[in-house]
């Protein structure tokens, strides 16, 4: 059993005996009791989403799903094409990807997650570094990174180019390490 | 005049965190639900005494009482057996607190399904309204809670507010000889009919020393009412002796009287006597809003100034720009450093008019909200 408060988005959820799996996890303050947390979700057998709100001490059964290394290999709309090491194709819906989408790449190494013998998620690394495609000029002397700026970060999927938010002093063409928890910039990668 | 939920029963469940302010709001709900919707309330709490504070007809050690209307059930502990015919029609879960598992396993058994009810605090703060009547599936049970958040928008629950309110607030307010006659019974006389007339209710880390130095040199005289129990350190060192009911002292132009810790009613009352109210938590804060006089908010303190947050939002919303109410608020609660000097003091009075002005529009625009009770069996009802 895990509470709310430590679940992430893309875990599977066991509710009333039904598999969810987490989409969008919104975290707001400041109720008595905590946080409230606000889940987008999908219930993996009927495809049905729904939007739940919760205390963060409300415990859930994780379900621990079959994982299996994979690369990232096309977008077939509304799916995305992933490969194991055996070239065996795994096709992943579009509304089941949730925020990894943002992240994706060509080749990008992350894992299956099937449910039932059906793929039916991908999680990614922690931590994947990217390029910055645009930002911005940087502004010199800012390193505490207490003042942000957006930034366009590469991607594979045409027109599913996101933004984080990084400090002033990124530039365009830098490559960044991101927090893909949370889409938070951890820090510029020097080669 | 009860309406067609006379049958309806509903049970709300309340523990007491916050000394008078949880009670309040549950007592207030229990009410208004039995009297304005003829709805057979029981109201299960875990602290008597505090209870009785507010209602002094409450019995601090009976296991089972009615009290106006309601059934009262001391809540003891999370045990209990439970059949789904104890089970009431609405179960409201006040501010999340735990209900005991043999009552949700009860729920989960009795058909219908109650609907089942998260009553949140109230927020200003935006995402309130994209949670307000979200359903929270239960991860086990067949039983679904919505959490229902009060509010100052249509998106919200609204404020709770009986149907009377307004009337006997009005009725009062234009009645000089009722005035004074409320005041004489908390032992309160003519000492200063042109001072500046003040309630105060807030948490012990109030800086009162600062603010007593304020008002004591400053240029208006102020009478300052202190409910009994209320910052009893400061007060009592001011007094220079034990704040007891009827203890008061005066000193440069401040003069500070204790007085009985109110119910309810009365504390409606005394805010619709003074000119200015300082209230604290919940509670108060909203009966402060209905009594359409300044008013100063003393937030309930939360881990890493949370409570700050939901401070700007309510001020950000309500005293746009109203700036000495503003700066007064932040530094009342801490939220912005300075302290209650004398300057903020005089910045709030001279403002004091302001405030009362937009107290009309405030208040217009609440009652387009809607009340809270109304609301929400609105709410149950389209769940049924």
């Amino acid at each position: 059993m895990k509470p709310a408060k430590e679940i992430r988005v893309g875990n599977i959820i066991m509710v009333d005996d039904k598999p969810f799996i987490v989409l969008r996890s919104d975290v707001n303050g400041s109720s008595r009791t905590g946080f409230t947390y606000k889940w987008k979700m999908k219930n993996l057998l009927t495809n049905a989403p729904l939007e739940n709100v919760f205390r963060g001490d409300d415990k859930f059964d994780v379900v621990v799903l079959d994982k299996k290394p994979v690369t990232y290999s096309y977008f077939a709309d509304p799916l995305y094409v992933f490969m194991d090491e055996e070239y065996n194709q795994y096709e992943i819906e579009e509304e089941n990807m949730g925020e990894a989408v943002n992240y994706l790449k060509d080749g990008m190494a992350c894992e299956a997650v099937f449910y039932d013998g059906k793929a039916i998620s991908v999680e990614l690394p922690i931590t994947i570094a990217r390029q910055v495609v645009y930002t911005e000029p940087a502004v010199k002397g800012n390193t505490s990174g207490n003042v942000l700026k957006e930034a366009k970060i590469e991607n594979a999927i045409e027109g599913k180019q996101f933004t984080i938010q990084v400090p002033l002093f990124v530039n365009q063409d830098d490559t960044i390490e991101i927090d893909t928890r949370t889409a938070e910039y951890k820090r510029v990668v020097r080669n | 005049m009860h309406n067609d939920q006379r049958s309806t029963t509903l049970t709300i469940f309340c523990k007491v965190v916050d000394n008078f302010g949880d009670i309040g709001i549950c007592w207030r709900l229990a009410r208004q639900l039995h009297h304005e919707h003829g709805i057979a309330v029981t109201l299960w709490v875990d602290d008597l005494a505090s209870f009785r504070r507010i209602w002094p007809a409450v019995a601090v050690d009976a296991a089972t009482q009615v009290v106006d209307g309601v059934r009262v059930i001391h809540w003891r502990d999370q045990d209990g057996a439970f059949v789904p015919d104890d089970v009431a029609d609405i179960v409201i879960e006040f501010f999340g607190v735990d209900i005991p598992p043999g009552y949700i396993a009860a729920m989960a058994q009795r058909e219908p399904r109650p609907v089942w009810i998260n009553y949140e605090g109230l927020s200003a703060e935006a995402w309130v309204e994209g949670c307000h009547r979200l359903p929270s599936m239960h991860p086990r049970l067949k039983l679904t809670k919505h959490f229902f958040f009060p509010g100052f928008t249509d998106k919200t629950g609204g404020l709770l507010r009986e149907r009377g309110l307004l009337d006997a607030r009005d009725r009062f307010q234009a009645d000089p000889a009722a005035r004074a006659g409320f005041l004489g019974r908390l032992g309160v006389t003519q000492d200063a009919p042109a001072a500046l007339k003040v309630s105060l209710f807030c948490y012990p880390h109030a800086p009162l020393a600062e603010l007593f130095g304020a008002w004591r040199d400053g240029d208006r005289a102020v009478v300052c009412l202190v409910p009994q129990g209320v910052a009893r350190e400061h007060v009592g060192d001011f007094l220079g002796a034990d704040p007891v009911p009827g203890a008061a002292a005066t000193r440069g132009n401040l003069t500070l009287r204790v007085i009985p810790f109110l119910s309810q009613d009365d504390y409606d009352r005394l805010l619709w006597s003074c000119d200015l109210n300082f209230v604290r938590g919940e509670d108060s804060w909203v009966r402060a809003q209905w009594a359409g006089r300044p008013f100063i908010w003393h937030i309930y303190p939360q881990d890493e100034n949370l409570h700050h947050v939901k401070l700007r939002a309510f001020l950000q919303k309500y005293a746009a720009n109203l700036d000495g109410l503003i700066d007064f608020s932040l530094r009342w609660n801490g939220a912005e450093g300075g302290g209650v000097d004398a300057p903020l003091w005089t910045s709030l009075q001279a403002e004091l008019p302001a405030i009362t002005e937009r107290n009309v529009e405030w208040q217009t625009l609440m009652l387009a909200n809607g009340d809270l009770v109304s609301n929400l069996l609105g709410f149950a009802r389209s769940l049924r």
